[in-house]
């Protein structure tokens, strides 16, 4: 097998293709189920959900973090690839006003793949009564071709979603 | 070029799902918009979700809006009425 073959998340790879690990240990969902029909329509981007099965966001490919939030609930990052990603932890959390996240990185940061970038607390967000699935999209998905390639439970690190340059 | 200010009301300000909203109204026209954010000058196409939620525009934060192109009037409208019914 050639080493680029090698299925493993979190890495630019030849052909401009790039492989987005899973962001957190989870269930996959497909995006159309979240309740925020932003993302449940595709208009923030193409991408994949996860609802988290522990409280730690990673960062899903080497690249450079674009934005952070004051109230640490989101995060984008560029790929070295170029993809832009906005990595969004639970639905509404916004409102929340920066509670129960703390946020481990700043705009600018050089990252690498499995990196974490948010940790949150799981039980307190879900007791503010506010959904924890955590949607992974393409902001600038019309440049790709996109697959998920996982389903069900995973790990963090877990290959997770294909881009593919048009 | 049409322009106009806004001053956003809505508390949360400009965050991921009412950038999406409005990215996606934009990108409908085929005007070029801008959103510059009177506090610190800084500015961001209407068309990129990134620089937009990039911008962190809270709530009672000034912008301004430039619209250029062909169809600039009814995109400087189409805008300025999201703002008015989903930031104001």
């Amino acid at each position: 097998m050639n080493w680029w073959k090698k299925d493993k998340g979190g890495k630019k790879r030849p052909g401009g293709e790039e492989m987005l690990s899973s962001p957190l240990a989870g269930e996959v969902v497909p995006l159309e189920t979240l309740r925020d029909e932003t993302f449940a329509g595709g208009i923030l981007g193409t991408g994949v959900g996860v609802i988290p099965a522990a409280g730690v966001l990673c960062a899903p490919i080497d690249g450079r973090v674009d934005q952070t939030f004051e109230t640490g609930h989101a995060i984008t990052l560029v790929s070295e690839g170029g993809a832009e990603i906005l990595l969004h932890v639970g639905m509404d959390t916004v409102e929340l006003g920066g509670k129960h996240f703390e946020l481990l990185v700043e705009s600018g940061d050089r990252v690498r793949a499995g990196q974490e970038l948010i940790r949150f607390d799981r039980e307190a967000i879900a007791r503010a009564g506010y959904e924890l699935a955590t949607p992974m999209v393409i902001t600038n998905s019309q440049e790709y071709h996109i697959s998920v390639v996982a389903k069900g439970r995973v790990m963090s690190g877990d290959p997770l979603l294909k881009l593919t340059r048009r | 070029m049409k322009e106009f200010e806004f001053l956003i009301g809505d508390p949360l300000g400009i965050h991921a799902r009412p950038a999406g909203q409005l990215v996606k109204l934009v990108q409908e026209f085929e005007s070029e918009a801008t959103m510059t954010l009177m506090r610190n000058g800084k500015s961001a196409s209407l068309k990129r979700l990134l620089a937009v939620m990039g911008l962190g525009a809270k709530g009672g934060d000034r912008v301004r809006i430039e619209v250029s192109g062909k169809d600039e009037e009814a995109a400087a409208r189409g805008i300025e009425r999201w703002l008015a019914e989903h930031l104001g």
